[in-house]
């Protein structure tokens, strides 16, 4: 029969198999009775002509199994056989079940949950129209070693009208945003963008509407648009919310629309979710008048123009950028070479997290490999057990494809059991994992069991069943050839052959150990060294806080809109934290070390370009750093180390000769063979602005987190150049929470209509900035763990079982007189032997393959000798333990009973 | 053993295409066809029977239509469809060809090689 009509009749037989069943009943039937009715003519009796008919045809079953198979279709009734004889074997030994398919859900369970944030923050397509078509815009000055620097309404324009590429492009303003609303001032996060950037997404609003090209003003737009969240959170999720006046940083803006509850912007924020969004034309107040050389825009997105391919439209950006350059070259001096540059804005979102994701798939595809193995090796002790009933079997005419298809069906569904409740394990411990999840993760409010998620769990499921039920199937099925002649059906017996299938397994597993806990044991050593790295001061004992002075969209609204207002400010906040008691110094910054997420946030701080006096243009390239602004004390309060001249101090304020401190990394950089201080430089390409003289060289403060070294940073006065992000740090020996309101006091008792967030301790801030690395260093050390316990498990299990098997052979060694030192020796040399195999497998194979994790070390290198000894040392020793306590049983075997028993 | 039973399967297969082709049958009409037109020399295994029908079904060369019997029981009829004939026809000629094939072989004499 070819391959179509079987699928015809199998088909038929899937969509009408019961009626075709009773079909073949009525048939049989008719049969009988005519031939009964025949042979009564013939002279029989009733009663007899019916017994004759049915001893002549047989069983009616007997010929629906023959015509099942005649049409190809016995095979799933053979499985469903198979199915119920296998449910009854896990029924019949629940110990070995539950044992399968817990370690089975742990496995499934951990892949399914790590694999559906994997899916949802790497894989998933945005959750926007066509986000295929949906870019992330850099302006770079390479020759700068500038990426992602600022841009003008000019070049916003020329994106959108003279590159052709784009369909619509935006700048994003992301940072705190103060909202009064009916309670205290509250920061919350604020998005300002073009009046397209919702029609570029593909948003429709809940309630109300969103921006469009209809609202247009020069400046800001005195309009908002909200989250689902804050709507619920601040207007209770009331209806009639559209109209209503909030205050943001000071502007009475009023709610045109509610966002969908699912929404989120597509880019970085400083701590939350936005939840406040505005619009502007980026060419009135409070923005600089729209000149190509006034640089304010920020993190520009797009939307390509359909059926443009990314590289295209790159080599069109490239040319642009070419024309412009050469058209107006005061604003692109040659030197910077300026240009544009695209990334698929899905790819810059998750890019951070994405080496994180897939090592801690990696490991948990490991858990799955090293749960298969065990599961394996339990199925081939039970298949050797089961030989009897294999060479029953076989001597009843099964063939050893039908028996192979048995077995395996049999673990088929042990891993579907096993895959079942890993969905179970994976729900419940799913909200568990995210709340560990650190929040630099994007998307994790898109993490769910979907479909797809569904359907890798099947594809490991069925995958784990292969792996560990082929072997073994085809080994007993070999097996029962063997012993159905040899043994005479007397199962028992260790065969070498399947005693090296299972040394094989256990080598396997124990390499596979060896591999996640290596990767384990340098993910633990990176946290642990940059939990004790000095970060160039002492973070015990600081408390810090920070309030937003706000960016009111009418200038004249803003009372911190110049130096006098801003400096009167902090000077104020200053004095008044000082009198707390309890408070030995305080200081004020514009960024709190490791908090400068988002550099491109209003308030945050990016990298920019400098000027160093008296150096020629073309050694002045490269010329780069982070410049945070201080107050005299900040050094202090932090306890960081001034190598070179002097602090701040109160008088290096504005109208004074404006000052800087290097850090020694600058000093290194910029002048590695002059003394710098004296020397003066100039932030930007303004030459209208003033130098600042160098007056201090302070020991590298780790700004941009624990794990990034070099870059530059210069410190200046913030009484000379003050910022709207107000961050205090203050040197105290009481908990944050317990200056919590006095701080808040102090703050609104200066400015009542401002915001006062983020009041905790230095050291949760570094325990904080650290949270990715913990969660993927705890996260893979658990299943290290894990790892670690199975494999000893599986060493036990298999030597326990050798023992057991071989105690007749233990027991005449011992009646010939053998010591119990020599079968402790015998049992003991047998796990050393194949934890030493695997243990060996597995370092060679870490060792060529420890450098995908690189981006994921700090200060470890992949070869970190000190976990290549440790781990081996350590799994060496759990598997000695694990075959000491077997080995030992075997010493207790009396001879006298091991050899009367056989 | 296996060789015997596909020559047996593939002779039945036969029979059944011709019985049927002299009219429609159900399957016990089937067996009762050809032993009466084999002089009752040929007995068929019931066991074999069915199987063979339904493959035959499968394979599209019988039909099968519900109707109902001399004693007006709901009954199976088997009817050859066109393809049947054809293949009818097709394995006739075979057998035939091997019969005379054979026939010669075992006619043949020493003197004749």
């Amino acid at each position: 029969m070819n391959l179509l009509s079987r699928f015809r009749s199998w088909l038929k037989w899937m969509v009408k198999g019961q009626r075709l069943e009773s079909e073949m009943e009525i048939e049989a039937q008719f049969h009988l009775e005519s031939y009964a009715a025949d042979l009564v003519r013939d002279g029989l009796s009733q009663q007899e002509a019916m017994r004759r008919a049915r001893i002549e045809f047989g069983g009616i079953e007997t010929h629906k199994d023959a015509v099942r198979a005649a049409v190809g279709v016995r095979w799933w009734g053979e499985l469903a056989t198979d199915v119920r004889h296998g449910l009854r074997l896990l029924r019949k030994n629940p110990g070995f079940s539950a044992v399968a398919v817990l370690t089975l859900a742990l496995g499934v369970g951990a892949n399914t949950a790590i694999f559906s944030i994997v899916n949802a923050v790497l894989l998933r397509s945005l959750p926007y129209r066509d986000p295929d078509r949906l870019v992330r815009i850099y302006f770079n000055e390479p020759g700068l070693g500038l990426r992602d620097v600022r841009f003008s309404k000019p070049e916003l324009d020329d994106l959108l009208t003279r590159s052709g590429v784009f369909e619509d492009a935006t700048p994003v303003f992301t940072g705190s945003e103060n909202l009064i609303g009916a309670g205290r001032p509250e920061r919350v996060e604020g998005v300002n963008t073009s009046f397209s950037y919702f029609s570029m997404l593909g948003v429709i609003p809940q309630i109300g509407r969103l921006y469009g090209p209809q609202d247009f003003t020069p400046g800001f737009a005195p309009e908002a648009v909200i989250s689902d969240g804050l709507w619920r959170r601040a207007y209770g999720a009331d209806p009639n919310v559209v109209g209503r006046t909030i205050r943001i940083d000071n502007d009475p803006l009023t709610i045109i629309g509610v966002l969908p509850r699912g929404f989120r912007h597509p880019g970085p924020t400083t701590t939350a979710d936005a939840e406040v969004f505005g619009a502007g034309g980026f060419s009135g107040d409070p923005f600089p008048s729209p000149i190509r050389s006034n640089r304010v825009l920020v993190s520009g997105i797009g939307r390509l123009k359909p059926g443009l391919k990314l590289a295209q439209a790159q080599a069109r950006l490239t040319a642009m950028a070419d024309e412009l350059r050469h058209d107006f070259p005061t604003d692109y001096p040659p030197q910077a070479q300026w240009t544009i540059e695209i990334q698929p804005l899905q790819g810059t979102l998750v890019g951070h997290v994405r080496s994180m994701l897939l090592v801690l798939l990696g490991a948990v595809i490991l858990i799955v490999f090293i749960v298969s193995l065990n599961i394996a090796n339990l199925l081939l002790a039970r298949a050797s057990g089961r030989q009897q009933e294999m060479a029953v079997r076989f001597a009843l005419g099964a063939s050893r494809g039908r028996m192979v298809r048995q077995m395996l069906t049999e673990s088929m569904l042990l891993s579907l059991l096993g895959g079942a409740a890993g969905i179970a394990t994976a729900m419940g411990a799913l909200g568990f994992i995210l709340r560990f999840v650190p929040p630099n993760v994007p998307r994790l409010n898109e993490v769910r069991i979907d479909w797809v998620v569904l359907a890798f769990v099947l594809l490991v499921s069925v995958l784990t069943g292969l792996a560990f039920g082929l072997a073994p199937a085809l080994q007993s099925a070999k097996d029962a050839l063997f012993s159905a002649v040899r043994e005479g059906g007397r199962g028992s017996g260790y065969s070498t052959k399947t005693g090296r299938l299972r040394d094989v397994l256990i080598v396997s597993e124990l390499a596979f150990a060896v591999i996640l806990m290596v990767g384990a044991g340098l993910l633990v050593r990176t946290l642990r060294d940059l939990l004790q790295e000095n970060p160039g001061f002492n973070p015990t004992q600081v408390v810090t806080a920070n309030t937003w002075l706000g960016v009111a969209n009418d200038p004249k609204a803003d009372p911190y809109l110049n130096i006098p207002g801003k400096v009167a400010f902090d000077r104020e906040v200053l004095r008044r934290m000082k009198a707390i008691p309890g408070v030995e110094l305080a200081a004020i910054t514009s960024s709190i070390p490791t908090t400068n997420s988002n550099p491109n946030a209003v308030g945050g701080i990016p990298i920019e370009s400098f000027v160093i006096e008296d150096r020629p243009v073309e050694s002045s390239q490269d010329l780069r750093g982070e410049r945070i602004r201080v107050s005299p004390d900040y050094l202090k309060v932090m306890q960081a180390t001034l190598l070179r001249g002097r602090s701040f101090t109160e008088d290096d304020e504005d109208g004074k000769q404006p000052v800087a401190i290097i850090d020694e990394s600058t000093a290194r950089k910029y002048w590695p063979d002059r003394d710098p201080l004296g020397r003066r430089v100039r932030f930007g390409k303004d030459h209208t602005k003033p130098w600042l003289t160098v007056v201090g060289v302070v020991q590298d403060i780790k700004n941009d987190g624990l794990d990034v070294d070099g870059v530059p940073h210069i410190f200046v006065s913030a009484y000379q150049d003050p910022n709207k992000q107000v961050s205090v740090v203050l040197r105290t020996s009481l908990p944050a929470a317990l200056l919590e309101p006095q701080i808040r006091h102090v703050i609104g008792s200066i400015d009542p209509s401002l915001p006062v967030f983020d009041i905790v301790s230095m050291d949760d801030i570094l325990d904080r900035s650290l949270a990715s690395r913990r969660f993927s260093a705890d996260l893979v050390g658990g299943f290290a763990g894990l790892a670690l316990l199975l494999a000893s498990i599986g060493i036990y299990g298999l030597l326990a079982y050798t023992v057991g098997q071989r105690s007749r052979e233990i027991g005449l060694r011992m009646a010939l007189g053998a010591r119990r030192e020599d079968i402790l020796k015998l049992f003991l040399g047998k796990g050393v032997a194949l934890a030493g195999v695997g243990i060996v497998a597995g370092v060679v194979v870490s060792a060529s393959t420890a450098s995908v994790m690189a981006s994921l070390l700090y200060g470890v290198r992949p070869h970190d000798p000190a976990v290549f000894l440790i781990v081996p040392l350590l799994l060496f020793a759990v598997a000695v333990l694990a075959s000491y306590l077997p080995a030992r049983r075997a010493t207790k075997v009396d001879p006298m009973i091991a050899l009367r028993e056989s | 053993m296996g060789k015997q039973v596909d020559l047996l399967q593939g002779t039945l297969d036969m029979l059944i295409l011709k019985a049927v082709s002299l009219g429609p049958l159900h399957g016990y009409g089937v067996l009762l066809r050809i032993q009466q037109i084999s002089g009752e020399q040929l007995e068929i295994q019931q066991g074999s029977l069915y199987p063979a029908l339904y493959r035959l079904e499968h394979q599209g060369w019988i039909a099968s239509e519900w109707g109902e019997s001399d004693n007006k029981r709901k009954a199976k009829f088997y009817s050859l469809t066109a393809s049947g004939r054809r293949q009818l026809q097709s394995e006739t000629e075979k057998w035939n060809r091997m019969a005379s094939l054979i026939a010669n072989i075992l006619r043949t004499r020493s003197e004749e090689i």
